[in-house]
């Protein structure tokens, strides 16, 4: 087995090209092609990324793809999901994003986006674009320990792929001990302790938001190797 | 100062004036609630009115919340079919009966109080509807009461009572960014935590139909457990005479929960819980 995970292309269907040519120029081959969603920016243009990835060329691999914060606002502007708590998408991307994501998604679009699974529990990994919370939330290496953990914890796995931050980033939770007791009515005091092993929260970085760079992970699950990829594309202009 | 900590009081306006009595009997300074006013119990309206008239700080319970929002519990919520018809039948009458002015004041309910070193929740920081059982994982129980700032974590919502320190946390970590770097091994380490759960006062779970709930003396840090016994016999009755589901009352009068335990109290569903 050999995973290529990715996301955020958000519209940049030359980049996602470039992506897809150094995926299948790898050795060992890649067998999966995982998209944690961000597939589209709101902007006419991710209807052609979405095309691409729902039609693979022949000899491609079908990606398994699953929502990110653009699919998610895309059906709650649809009324098809309910308004979440967290407004922090929209105070990212600007309130006109809503009017461009009603205005540029076809209804066909929208529908397909509505069958997105919310991530892949894969082995012992779990692939998502947020977090196990939901996808508007962005996990990234300045948060506390504890709080990565529990974003594990919470789905008994030890690997965790994100995508919403943008970022590459390996954040590995190497030990910990944790002693506790417990007291009841019944019970004076019960002995409780607590040890965390390896466990990894991974960025997958993005692919289409900065121009003429991709980077995006291979995994390979069966060694726990990573590697992050980084791709440059396009044709330089002027003489560097 | 000594504080009395009550949770799930669930409509049963006798446990919660037997408990009001008691707290009296202990010189308490100050009492905070834990929500769940009101579902399962005859007299959701006078326990709510009750708690407010004597200015109690409360924070939304799942019920609570649910009355004001709509059934909106994920269905991941009930372990069976059986659960599930019961409690939206308790909801459904409930919502019939219940005063729009006790819905108002349900719905401003907040869902932590800070106060000092303390912090007050139903479920948990992050949603009413979240178990924090005595055997959740350490970490994660530390890491619900890091995320409100404070030392002690009083919660409800399981309707058993406990006590649970968390002593001695520390964890290793290390990052490597996409500059290739990885960062020297740094370590996270922590103070002795608690988490004390209330109990509940109208519909105990801890295998006697006794009301439940705790004082806390904030100078000797000691907490006490209280189970206080009442006529649950009357509440029994009103249950029967509302035609809400019997279960409750046999439930109430064993003290234990019936097949509705949460399996998974970390689950991952659509609510976020």
């Amino acid at each position: 087995m050999h995973w290529a995970i990715l996301s955020g292309i958000e519209g940049n269907l030359e980049a996602y090209e470039a992506v897809l040519r150094d995926v299948h120029k790898q050795s060992p081959t890649v067998t999966d092609l995982f998209i944690l969603g961000d597939l589209i920016d709101g902007t006419p243009e991710g209807n052609a990324v979405v095309d691409r990835i729902r039609n693979p060329k022949k000899g491609e691999l079908m990606p398994q793809v699953c929502k990110g914060a653009w699919e998610e606002q895309c059906l709650i502007v649809r009324g098809l999901m309910a308004e979440p708590e967290d407004k922090s998408f929209i105070k990212e991307k600007g309130g006109n994003m809503l009017r461009q994501l009603w205005d540029n998604v076809p209804r066909e679009t929208v529908q397909w986006f509505s069958q997105l699974h919310f991530g892949f529990a894969e082995l012992d990994c779990l692939l998502v674009h947020g977090s196990s919370l939901g996808v508007f939330e962005k996990l990234t290496p300045d948060l506390s320990p504890l709080v990565l953990l529990d974003r594990l914890a919470r789905t008994g796995s030890n690997r965790l792929f994100c995508g919403r931050s943008g970022q590459t980033f390996k954040y590995q939770l190497a030990k910990g001990k944790l002693a506790a007791t417990v007291a009841t009515l019944d019970s004076v005091k019960e002995e409780q302790n607590y040890d965390v092993g390896d466990r990894l929260i991974i960025g997958v970085g993005n692919v289409g938001r900065k121009q003429k760079e991709a980077t995006y992970t291979l995994y390979n699950p069966e060694t726990d190797k990573l590697v992050f990829r980084t791709v440059r594309y396009g044709k330089n202009t002027g003489f560097g | 100062m000594k504080l009395a900590v009550m949770s799930c009081i669930h409509g049963n306006y006798e446990a919660l004036t037997t408990v009001l009595d008691d707290i009296e009997t202990h010189n308490v300074d100050q009492i905070y609630c834990l929500g769940d006013l009101v579902g399962y119990g005859p007299y959701p309206n006078e326990v709510a009115a009750l708690v407010r008239s004597l200015d109690i700080p409360t924070t939304q319970g799942c019920w609570d919340e649910d009355i004001v929002d709509g059934l909106n519990a994920c269905d991941c919520s009930y372990p069976s079919l059986l659960a599930e018809k019961r409690g939206k039948a308790a909801h459904v009458w409930t919502d019939k009966i219940i005063h729009p002015e006790i819905r108002e004041y349900l719905a401003q309910l907040p869902l932590v109080i800070r106060k000092d070193d303390l912090a007050f929740t139903h479920g948990s920081p992050q949603s009413q509807h979240e178990y924090l059982l005595p055997e959740l994982d350490g970490f994660l129980a530390l890491e619900r009461v890091l995320s409100t700032g404070a030392d002690v974590l009083f919660c409800g919502h399981t309707h058993v009572p406990y006590v649970r320190t968390l002593d001695e946390g520390s964890l290793r970590f290390s990052v490597q960014t996409d500059s290739g770097k990885t960062n020297s091994e740094q370590e996270f380490t922590t103070s002795i935590k608690r988490v004390i759960n209330a109990g509940s006062v109208g519909e105990p779970r801890h295998g006697r139909p006794n009301a439940t709930y705790v004082i806390y003396d904030t100078d000797a840090d000691q907490v006490t457990l209280r189970e206080v016994e009442y006529d649950y016999k009357k509440t029994c009755a009103a249950i029967i005479d509302q035609g809400l589901p019997k279960i409750f009352a046999w439930r109430l009068a064993n003290g234990m929960e019936f097949a509705e335990r949460a399996d998974d109290p970390t689950h991952l569903c659509e609510r976020g819980v």
